[in-house]
């Protein structure tokens, strides 16, 4: 209940990470219907490390907890590269005999600069997907630190990662919408908007997270 | 090659055409015949300003009803959009700030915005915020500007008065908004007038197919971000009208480096670069705004079309559209690209008669005038009705300050 | 025959769309405020405070406690209660007021200023801390959302941060 409750918190939170991560893989059910499984199940992932750690820990996480700022200022940093690295897909391989596929598509549409490669996606789609799951999934955000509080009271370690199992079904039936943006024609012009998007997401997380950091280095 | 790349060397335009059209289009008399109902309508706009105290109220009143219906009679005698819209928008660009301006510091005596005003609800509403506000309001309900619901005493323009504006105005425009009501874009459409020669003409040129996509990405990361953290992204952080109209007041690092972006972004977008360019590139590069408006152009049933039985291909009408609202297969394919602001430059710049003003529906290039009446007769309607109320708000501010009054 | 109605469409839809013209300022814009005014929409509670509390009566003045306001989703702002001391113009010169945030019957927080002559003058306060719940402020005025003093036309706005220690605040 806990995360169908908090589960729009969760769509807002990585909604800015899924779109322009989904728009950038090419169109089709099935595929999208993988990438968002293996996003998922990152994300599961990082909450059942979370949840160990936390359980293991055995005192509820305050907010106040310093380190908690340190890690969410980290995780951003983090996530705007991962967003550049995958998403966008620099610094990318120039090499067209590397990637004869991109190589006929450049010659189909055009050389449109470094920036907006067309056709193929320029990085491995699975890693793509795992790295900004996991990613999002250990990022602190309000409701799973509620999660964690009780998961943290629970008896067993065994009952914490259930609770969390249970708290991430909840969240996850919210992403649900996001398998739409397989129907999208993937026109080139959606393709370079997507990857523009993630160029602005990484900034705003890479300025975001070193805000959080230089603050915490100086202020403490 | 790559696509939508141009080898022409620039044109030295002082205006959209190259080659005029005849000076004469039409008679004296039909021209004044056709303006008459332009001319009862400012008429309409404008009458209870006379029925108001105060002669500078007056004045400005009948300088906006002058201004405004000769421009048309200009555009029904010459059959020339572009060259009468650009001198009323350019006047709007830059008179806005100075009404707009005169009463903020009358007020509290500063442009900048303190956070006392923003918690009193006081901020007035400004439709570059329409984007951003949509996902809060349609999920929580919440309005994520520090304004006010209806109108008060001390904020008349509350959101549901500029949203209401906005709608209805988008109604009859649709992305001809940026060309008739947007009260910012005629500052850019200035500074670009005045170079006689682009002087970044193969830039805009060689990338003008990606520029042209890069408000599609601010509107989508400006949308998004101001969901998950519940805030006007691109009023806090993107838009370079602030430094002409108000900002967040400097208290802190983050407000000063906001103000640092503001700054360089008016002057880089909307100063140097529409100079450079001859382009209004805040418009048809950045403004997530313009983006969002274009969707309304599927809706809108006006457009611009081309009758490729008359093209030549000479791309002078891709050279003088002021946004890159036409590449090579858009013209091909005998149309405009999404982001048209049926400005009119590229019919006036057509030697050939092939771009043409079009109502959806009916066959191409069959009688185009009367196309362009009926969607010239409810933009100018508009543009008096909004743009004309701003235009003579900043004469009688004006007015005031002369010295010997 | 098709190309024959599809003009009579379009011509009538350019005749409504100059119809909506006219219309626009004598009844559309109304039309559509109205909508907008009775969505159900309100200010985001950052910038107007939460919802009223409680009301403590003072000699001839009031302090309107409100409720917490939490930060919502990535929203950057501290959690912070909000205290309306009104009308400011028959505040005392100086006002030095132990206030009740919580409704526990105990006085949480001690909000001082001077209450300049001037109305448009920058107001400056402290708010002392008296239990571990909220955040002590010096000589504030208006650093961020979550702190200030400040006055807006005739209330004098105070904001306290929310000890970001504290899960929950019981009302």
């Amino acid at each position: 209940m806990l995360g169908l409750a908090t589960g729009p918190v969760c769509l807002a939170t990585c909604g800015p990470v899924v779109v322009p991560w989904m728009m950038v893989q090419p169109r089709g059910l099935r595929g999208h219907s993988r990438q968002l499984g293996l996003f998922l199940a990152a994300r599961l992932a990082g909450y059942m490390v979370f949840a160990a750690a936390v359980w293991l820990v055995g005192s509820s996480i305050p907010r106040a907890w310093v380190g908690r700022t340190w890690l969410m200022g980290g995780i951003e940093v983090l996530l705007a590269a991962a967003l550049v690295f995958y998403a966008v897909g620099w610094p990318h391989r120039r090499c067209a005999a590397a990637n004869p596929a991109y190589a006929q598509a450049s010659a189909r549409h055009g050389s449109m600069g470094g920036l907006v490669r067309i056709g193929e996606p320029p990085r491995s789609l699975r890693s793509g997907a795992l790295a900004l799951g996991f990613l999002t999934g250990i990022n602190l955000c309000p409701p799973f630190l509620v999660a964690g509080v009780r998961a943290a009271q629970l008896e067993h370690l065994s009952a914490a990662l259930v609770f969390f199992v249970c708290f991430f079904a909840g969240t996850a039936v919210w992403f649900l919408p996001f398998l739409s943006m397989g129907f999208v024609q993937r026109t080139p012009a959606v393709v370079t908007v997507a990857r523009m998007v993630a160029v602005l997401l990484a900034c705003w997380y890479g300025f975001s997270g070193c805000s959080i950091l230089i603050e915490r280095t100086f202020y403490g | 090659m790559a696509s939508g790349s141009s080898t022409l060397r620039a044109p030295a335009l002082r205006g959209p055409a190259a080659l005029r059209r005849p000076k004469a289009f039409r008679g004296v008399g039909r021209s004044i015949l056709l303006t008459l109902p332009i001319a009862l309508w400012a008429l309409l706009m404008f009458s209870p300003a006379f029925q108001r105290a105060g002669r500078d109220e007056h004045i400005g009143a009948a300088v906006v009803i002058v201004f405004m219906t000769a421009l048309f009679f200009l555009m029904m005698r010459t059959g020339e959009t572009y060259r009468w819209r650009r001198i009323f928008f350019v006047a709007l660009g830059f008179l806005f700030p100075v009404g707009f301006i005169a009463a903020l510091v009358a007020e509290r005596g500063t442009m900048s915005i303190p956070i006392s005003r923003m918690v009193s609800g006081d901020t007035p509403f400004c439709f570059m915020v329409t984007p951003s506000i949509i996902l809060p309001a349609a999920f929580a309900k919440t309005i994520v500007f520090p304004g006010s619901i209806l109108p008060t005493a001390s904020n008349p323009h509350s959101i549901a008065i500029m949203i209401g504006l906005w709608f209805a105005l988008t109604l009859v425009l649709g992305k001809a908004w940026c060309s008739y009501a947007c009260f910012f874009g005629g500052i850019e459409e200035g500074f670009a007038a005045f170079a006689k020669r682009p002087k970044l003409h193969r830039f805009v040129a060689r990338y003008s197919h990606i520029l042209r996509l890069v408000p599609w990405a601010i509107l989508v990361f400006v949308v998004l971000v101001s969901a998950a953290i519940f805030e006007p992204v691109y009023c806090m952080w993107l838009c370079p009208f602030k430094a002409v109209t108000e900002f967040p007041a400097v208290r802190n690092v983050e407000t000063a480096i906001q103000m640092g972006v503001f700054v360089a972004l008016f002057l880089g977008l909307v100063v140097v670069l529409p100079y450079l360019t001859k382009k209004r590139t805040q418009c048809g590069f950045f403004c997530p705004f313009g983006a969002f408006q274009s969707i309304f152009n599927k809706i809108n049933l006006f457009e611009i079309r081309f009758d490729r039985t008359k093209c030549v291909d000479c791309t002078l009408c891709q050279t003088s559209c002021p946004t890159v609202a036409l590449s090579k297969e858009s013209i091909a394919e005998g149309k405009t690209l999404l982001n048209c602001m049926k400005c009119g430059a590229c019919v006036d710049a057509c030697k050939k008669d092939a771009a043409v003003w079009h109502l959806k529906g009916t066959p191409v290039a069959v009688k185009p005038e009367r196309a362009r009446l009926l969607f010239l007769y409810g933009a100018w309607a508009m543009a008096t009705m909004f743009g004309g109320s701003i235009l003579a708000n900043s004469v009688a501010t004006m007015m005031h300050w002369l010295p010997w009054k | 025959m098709r190309a024959r109605i599809l003009s009579i469409l379009a011509y009538t839809g350019a005749g409504f769309t100059l119809l909506i013209a006219a219309c626009v300022p004598f009844v559309l814009m109304g039309v559509f405020s109205n909508v907008v005014a009775h969505a159900g929409l309100h200010i985001d509670s950052v910038y107007t405070g939460g919802a009223i509390a409680r009301t403590i009566q003072r000699d001839g003045y009031q302090i309107v406690v409100q409720e917490p306001v939490q930060p919502r989703l990535l929203e950057r702002v501290e959690p912070f209660v909000q205290i309306v001391f009104e009308p400011a113009d028959s505040l005392p010169a100086r006002v030095s007021d132990e206030v009740d945030l919580n409704g526990d019957g105990q006085p949480d927080v001690r909000v001082s200023f001077s209450v300049p002559v001037d109305a448009g003058a920058k107001l400056r306060g402290d708010v002392t801390a008296l239990n571990g719940g909220y955040v002590s402020l010096v000589n504030v005025s208006d650093e961020s959302f979550s702190r200030m003093v400040v006055r807006t036309g005739n209330k004098i706005v105070v904001r306290v941060p929310v000890n970001r220690g504290v899960v929950a605040v019981a009302r």
